[in-house]
């Protein structure tokens, strides 16, 4: 019994998880298993590209949150001001400087930053782990982008000569792939596991010096180190000279690990049980006539019997289709798992896609999802369906967050805020 | 064979969307080269076998140890343990069980042979001598961790003495201790039949056999599939009638409930029915406790007590429901850890291959009990081989949370490992 | 221009046309062959994938029966490392009772088609998943085929015999000699569709072996053939529910074989007349219905994950064609000789048929050859194994073995079908290459659940990378047919795209290596799109959530949407933009 269950381990739920602790409230996480961060950049993406503009990316992405949600008025940004937009960025910055993954923005307050993309693409983020910001492409010093012969998630010339194509200085350079790992068999966080050793990564600082030409920046894959990160992106620097970025790439994403884990463990300390392997699969709810139902509890599959679940408050924030929040079958249906809450998917099959992969609309299918009120409770009209129902995070509708590089910004700002909501 | 079977565990490796966070989190994969992952042992090998293959193409998915940390942690639910599982049985079938893995698959038949005489049996077995033949001809590790039979007699014994002296009541429960209670810890019985009855429940004891899961782990499904089948001619008229069985390892509980029926396809009613009735002994408290029906007058503890919830606990996907009933307890200051795996595994740890991976999978968690500091006393985990790889990794004293709990009550004496009051 | 002469020209580098290039080269002819785009891009690239026994055809065409007994026997010594002996099940359902089982056998009988009823408890301890509630299960020596592969150790074996192979080269007419009375192909006019550049060839005589395409040809010849395309829709599942060739026992009908193959099981096909044979679209009523159907055979089937859909187009042959549901229009192959037709001489036609009697046809077709220019030389392609098969048949754990014994996981670019770095890069340097799509065919790059998600980037740079290190040279190493460097763990062909012109002087063909067209970014967008134009007809549940997870890595991770170089295509970008999502009309059908 809790005051508080939040559904979902990613970023949504565990910001929420944070802003309810802080005020209060006894607070329970269980998820099916890890989220989105463990396959993004683990940028803090707020607005990267309106849909009004896909081709160039937003400059100063609170500015254009207004014209957006003119645009879109169901946008979910559309239930918040820009001020508790603002203030849920400014709080997820000052707790990663408290669970030791520090994240910073450009160095003009206000900017999106543009960072190299594991393709050499300018992706813009507005929050990045203190590892990457040094790759912002608003900074005027060439770039040496250095990989690891035979590793198969970094290609450090396809990277140069993209960014060179569009303007930017750089060039590429490798090294020998046992500067990175003694190990035959390695995924990326292997490879950062591994640089955690003193002695793993006691000859890539000297062997980049060799590489660098005066007035360099030096980027590398994200697998500089895990629980000693900071240490070893500090040690590159001194013993360099130069600044140092991590590039990150395909899934497993090194810095989301680190900062999930330490979400997590700094959570656990203030008393949130988090436990993951638990698959939330019915909810028990009363619904007398006439006014909004309520949820009892919740029941999580187990080796046996199922597990009741019980809280006051009950927060979802599954994700959608991808994190799982969301499931479809062939003949068009698609269905929010837990709660059956109504989505504003189309229910034909033949309204979910574009032609191309690659479209700036976007596939409508990914942008339904949960229609919430402003105190982010899911709603049928006008009526919160439950009374101790809340939603929050990327399963959301009305709006596609990979295609407007939105998600971490809507997870943090939309579970802030229904955090807030669920407490006052 | 267990040709069948593909059916339930088999199709979740459809789930899988190749993300690769469970290798992320595995604890194996992080310290050898040996083993190449969940994803890759698991979801993505099985397309390439196939049932009656001439041989099995791969090898290495046996440094699986079975911790589940990947199930827990795979966003879309494929079981990969599982899969890994039976990916090991189908490699036993082909290839035949070595000595060393049938021995230490029979735990009750050693248990049983050494309860004979336990002083000689302790003696032959823990001397270096011995250990050292042992690791040459059997390939168990000579410093691994193996357990001592109990010298003052198995709990059965214990259990039959004190009959005359044992409640009766209306309520009654039905405990399976499984072997390592009846062999080697007899202790841990005790303390759960004292706490049952200071809750006002009667304690039944039938026969009962080895859950299987040795069995299950080496591969052994034929063998295992017959453990099971004894144990449910032998508990089901309490199933049936109503009674919940609990049990004090979450291994033996585990097995019951889920992994036999899961991994050997054993799906009948009575089968079910076990697994309905089938209790860990905290999940039990924990639900008691949720009705207000446990008893809270515990004294107060005053100790440091680093908490290791045992990795069976992540296949019950019950949460962690000793740490859940042992904050309860005054002046217990509960350090619970975080690390993945105590790396012993069941009996992964023996094998002399393997000796060193569970060392070192074992360190995160032996480095948590270090960082304790010095007012740590003994440690707490729920699953006996576990304890056994802390004492032997923490050099600290490991005790059951039945054990401090019935202290807690008063019933028992945590340094000499007995009840107060016989 | 470019002239380039030759005794044969054979137009299509599908199963017929390497056979036919084969089957000449091997009897002392000088071949060129010509293919508009990568080897296999026509039917032989999407079909079922089944090494017929002959079982399907015994009761309704006992001739054509016969034929793929002995072929299937042949194949299994010429091209062994193409096939997996996976044997093949007749079941009958309890819907497919009466006397057609008993009819299979004597068909079966008949023609000589090793044919054992097993019991049923015996297929299901082999096929635990297979349907209980069968009644009679019969035993063929059906088999699981790899046209990728056969195609290129085919065409490889036509090489080390002397023929030269040029893919993307598109015939864009014929050269025509003579009068009204004694008009003749003379050869064709070629088109290298990736640097435009035009080349004449000048044969002794032509073989349009274009499949479905045969009609278009002979067109330019002024000749009508008519090919009425049927097409046929196949769906392949996540990963093998039966690991034997599983046919329903009764007369042939939509959705009745599962074949495995690879680490998929294909169900198949539907059989739809089209008006083209390219692009062609597949409907929810063909996808429902196969899977439908295959749940028939397997229950549980049509809830398992899906992983793509294609489909593929027969070029059925009449020659008096009136009208006619696809499956009852001959099967048999047709071969033309234009000069008794219609009087055009130096022009054979050769289609229909199928993937098994491939070798079959291109002997009857080279005989006829042999016949024109005025020489007998016999035929030896039945007793002669192509590059590769001394490896034997390929088993479905082979890859992995191999990659667990040298410890290559860290290697692996698709982790999905277990593709090394190795594999990709020994592909790329000897087989012509423009899109990796191209690399798909020859080493299974992409084909797993995630469809390209994490291999498209891995490949992309790794060619790159290869491009830049000037490290992409032809490897000419196999020049002698030897085997040396590619296992049948790797799948993969020696080929390798050099021309000699009339000389002697051998330059390399190979189109991303001549053409300045190499555009990483082009290559990327490509893939994707293929990729995605399988997928969307399928895309729903996991395979949904999956594309999902493939839009964050190349959106939101490596924003390929905004790299540079948009304005580039190749030559079958627009091929890869044909639009395949479901139209509500077609949903509204099912
Ligand atoms: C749905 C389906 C399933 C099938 N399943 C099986 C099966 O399981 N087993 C089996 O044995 N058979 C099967 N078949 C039959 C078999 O696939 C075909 O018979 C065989 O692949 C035909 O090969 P082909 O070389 O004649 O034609 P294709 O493979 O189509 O080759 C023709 C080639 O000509 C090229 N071409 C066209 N125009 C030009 C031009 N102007 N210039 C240069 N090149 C040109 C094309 O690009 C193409 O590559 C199946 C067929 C279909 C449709
Ligand atoms: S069960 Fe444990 S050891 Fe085995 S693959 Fe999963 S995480 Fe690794
Ligand atoms: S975590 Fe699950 S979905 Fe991801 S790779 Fe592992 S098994 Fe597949």
């Amino acid at each position: 019994m809790s005051d508080l269950l939040v559904i979902g381990a990613g970023l949504s739920g565990l910001m929420a998880a944070y802003t309810a602790v802080k005020a209060g409230l006894s607070v329970n996480v269980v998820a099916k298993g890890l989220g989105s961060m463990h396959w993004s950049a683990a940028t803090i993406d707020v607005l990267g590209y309106s849909p009004a503009q896909p081709e160039t990316a937003v400059k100063r992405p609170l500015e254009q949150i207004p014209a957006l949600i003119k645009a879109n008025p169901q946008h979910p940004y559309a239930l918040l001001t820009n001020e508790h937009i603002a203030q849920a960025l400014a709080a997820f910055v000052a707790l990663s400087k408290d669970v030791g993954v520090p994240y910073g923005g450009a160095a003009n307050p206000g900017d999106n930053l543009l960072l190299p993309s594991p393709a050499g693409a300018a992706r813009p983020a507005y929050l990045a782990p203190k590892g990457q910001l040094a790759g912002d492409l608003s900074r005027s010093e060439p770039m040496l982008i250095v990989g690891f012969e035979g590793l198969r998630d970094f290609f450090p010339e396809l990277i140069a000569e993209n960014l060179n194509k569009l303007g930017y200085s750089a060039r590429a350079a490798f090294l020998p792939l046992k500067l990175a790992t003694n190990r035959r068999d390695f995924t990326n966080v292997q490879l950062a596991q591994g640089m955690d050793s003193k002695e793993q990564r006691a000859l890539l600082g000297p062997a980049l010096k060799k590489l660098l030409r005066p007035g360099e920046r030096i980027g590398l894959p994200a697998i500089l180190g895990i629980k000693a990160h900071a240490t070893v992106l500090a040690e590159l620097e001194r013993e360099t000279g130069a600044p140092v970025f991590e590039i990150p790439t395909l899934p497993p994403s090194v810095p989301g690990v680190r900062l999930y884990t330490a979400l997590r463990s700094y959570l656990q300390n203030l008393g949130v049980n988090l436990t993951a392997g638990m698959e939330v699969i019915h909810a028990s709810a009363v619904a007398p006539n006439g006014t909004p139902g309520s949820i009892q509890w919740v029941e999580s599959a187990t080796s046996s019997r199922p597990l009741k679940l019980l809280a006051d408050k009950f927060l979802l924030a599954t994700g959608g289709i991808l994190g799982g929040g969301f499931n479809s079958e062939m003949n068009g249906r698609v269905w929010e798992t837990i709660f059956d809450l109504p989505l504003t998917v189309p229910q034909n099959r033949a309204d979910w896609f574009q032609v191309r992969f690659i479209s700036p609309e976007g596939h409508p299918v990914f942008s339904g999802g949960v229609t919430v009120n402003k105190a982010f409770q899911p709603t049928a009209g006008e009526q919160p369906i439950y009374g101790n129902l809340w939603a929050a995070g990327n399963l959301l509708g009305h709006c596609d967050t990979i295609q407007e590089r939105s998600m971490e910004g809507i997870a943090i700002a939309t579970g802030v805020a229904a955090a807030q909501a669920l407490s006052s | 064979m267990f040709t069948e079977s593909w059916h339930s565990v088999g199709p979740t490796l459809d789930e899988c969307i190749k993300c690769n966070i469970c290798t992320s989190y595995c604890p194996v994969s992080a310290v050898t080269d040996l083993f190449p992952g969940p994803k890759y042992v698991g979801p993505q090998a099985q397309r390439f076998r196939e049932n009656g293959q001439p041989q099995s193409p791969d090898h290495s998915v046996d440094y699986c140890s079975g911790c589940r940390v990947c199930n827990e942690v795979c966003p879309t639910g494929v079981k990969i343990a599982e899969i890994n599982a039976r990916a090991r049985a189908q490699i036993v079938a082909e290839e035949g069980i070595p000595l060393r893995n049938r021995l230490l698959g029979r735990n009750e038949t050693l248990g049983k042979v050494g309860s004979v005489a336990p002083a000689l049996a302790n003696f032959s077995l823990h001397n270096s001598f011995s250990r050292v033949m042992a690791e040459k001809v059997m390939g168990i590790a000579r410093e691994a961790p193996l357990p001592h039979w109990s010298t003052t007699g198995t709990f059965g014994d214990w259990f039959k003495k004190t009959q005359s002296v044992r409640l009766k009541s209306d309520k009654k429960v039905v405990y399976y201790h499984g072997c390592a209670t009846m062999y080697y810890e007899p202790f841990v019985g005790k303390a759960a039949v004292a706490v049952f009855e200071h809750n006002g429940y009667e304690v039944l004891v039938p026969p009962q056999n080895c859950c299987g899961l040795p069995l299950l782990s080496n591969g052994e499904f034929g063998a295992a599939e017959g453990y099971h089948q004894n144990n449910i001619n032998k508990l089901l008229v309490y199933a049936q009638a109503g009674l919940d069985i609990v049990g004090t390892s979450t291994s033996c509980t585990l097995t019951l409930k889920e992994e036999a029926p899961e991994l050997l396809d054993m799906h009948s009613e009575n089968v079910h029915a076990i697994t309905m009735a089938t209790w860990d002994i905290f999940e039990w408290l924990r639900e008691r406790h949720g009705l207000g029906e446990l008893k809270t007058d515990f004294s107060e503890m005053n100790m440091v007590l680093p908490y290791h919830a045992p990795c069976q606990y992540r296949a019950h996907r019950i949460g962690k429901p000793a740490r859940d009933i042992l904050v309860l307890i005054p002046g217990i200051d509960l350090r619970e850890s975080q690390a993945r795996c105590c790396g012993i595994a069941g009996t992964y740890g023996y094998k002399k291959e393997k000796y060193q991976i569970a060392m070192d999978v074992g360190a995160e968690l032996f480095n948590f009990v270090a960082d304790q500091g010095e007012a740590v006393e003994m440690t707490a985990c729920d699953s006996e081989t576990c304890r056994w790889q802390l004492e032997h990794g923490t050099d600290l004293p490991s005790r059951h949370p039945i054990e401090i709990l019935a202290a807690a009550y008063g019933l028992y004496d945590l340094d000499k490992r007995d009840l107060v009051n016989r | 221009m470019h002239k380039l002469e030759t005794e044969v020209l054979v137009i299509g580098g599908g199963a017929t046309g390497t056979g036919v290039a084969w089957d000449a080269s091997l009897r002392g002819f000088k071949v060129i062959l010509v293919e508009r785009r990568d080897l296999t891009h026509g039917t032989s690239g999407r079909y079922h994938g089944l090494l017929h026994s002959g079982g399907r055809y015994a009761v309704k065409d006992p001739h054509g029966a016969a034929e793929c007994i002995a072929e299937n026997q042949i194949l299994r010594v010429t091209h062994a490392h193409c096939i997996e002996d996976t044997s093949g099940f007749f079941v009958v359902l309890p819907e497919d009772e009466g006397d057609y089982p008993d009819k299979f056998k004597a068909g079966c009988d008949a023609v000589g088609i090793p044919c054992t009823e097993i019991s049923v408890a015996e297929a299901l301890r082999r096929e635990p998943l297979l349907n209980p509630r069968i009644s009679r299960v019969f035993e063929v020596p059906d088999g699981s085929s790899d046209s990728f592969l056969a195609a290129h150790a085919t065409a490889q074996a036509a090489r080390n015999a002397g023929a030269q192979i040029l893919t993307y080269h598109e015939v864009t007419n014929l050269i025509m000699t003579g009068g009204e009375s004694d008009r003749r192909v003379a050869g064709a006019m070629i088109r290298n569709v990736v640097t435009g550049e035009e080349m004449e060839i000048h044969a002794d005589i032509t073989v349009n072996a274009a499949g479905a395409w045969t009609g278009k040809l002979a067109a330019m010849a002024g000749i009508q053939v008519t090919i009425m395309p049927s097409k046929g829709t196949m769906v392949a599942m996540n990963h093998r529910l039966v690991n034997t060739v599983v046919n329903r026992c009764k007369m042939p009908s939509d959705g009745d074989i599962i074949v495995p193959s690879h680490t998929v099981c294909v169900i198949g096909t539907t059989s739809v007349n089209v008006p083209e044979p390219e692009p062609l679209r597949i409907e929810p009523w063909e996808v429902n219905k196969m899977l439908e159907e295959g749940d028939k055979m397997v229950p549980g089937f049509a809830q398992a994950r899906v992983l793509r859909a294609w489909a593929g187009v027969r070029p059925l042959f009449q020659d008096t064609y009136t009208s006619g549901k696809g499956r009852d229009v001959t099967r048999k192959l047709a071969l033309l000789d234009h000069q008794e037709r219609e009087g055009v001489g130096g022009f054979l036609t050769i289609t229909g048929g199928k993937w098994t009697t491939f070798r079959l046809m291109a002997e009857a077709t080279v005989d006829d050859v042999c016949r024109h220019l005025g020489t007998e030389r016999p035929c030896t392609t039945a007793t002669t194994p192509v590059p590769g098969a001394e490896q034997g048949n390929y088993w479905l754990g082979h890859r992995l073995h191999d990659i667990e014994e040298q410890h290559l996981q860290g290697q692996l670019v698709c982790e999905c079908e277990l593709v090394t770095r190795t594999m990709v890069e020994n592909a790329a340097r000897r087989n012509p290459l423009l899109t990796l799509d191209d690399l798909r065919r020859d080493v299974r790059l992409g084909k797993g659940p995630c469809q390209g998600g994490f291999c498209t980037y891995r490949g992309v740079g790794i060619l790159h990378e290869m491009k830049k290190a000037g490290s992409w040279e032809v490897d000419m190493s196999d020049e002698a047919g030897s085997t040396a460097k590619w296992d049948v763990a790797y799948l993969q062909s020696p080929g390798h795209n050099l021309v000699s012109d009339a000389d002697g002087h051998q330059s390399n063909q190979h189109p991303a290596n001549t053409a300045d067209s190499f555009n990483p970014n082009l290559l990327l967008r490509d893939f994707l799109q293929e990729r995605w134009k399988g997928v969307t007809p399928i895309l729903w549940g996991r395979q949904l959530k999956q594309e999902r997870l493939d839009e964050l890595i190349y959106m939101s991770v490596m924003n390929v949407d905004h790299l540079p170089d948009k304005e580039l295509a190749s030559p079958v970008t627009d091929f890869y933009r044909f639009d395949t999502r479901p139209t509500v009309e077609e949903v509204a059908d099912v």
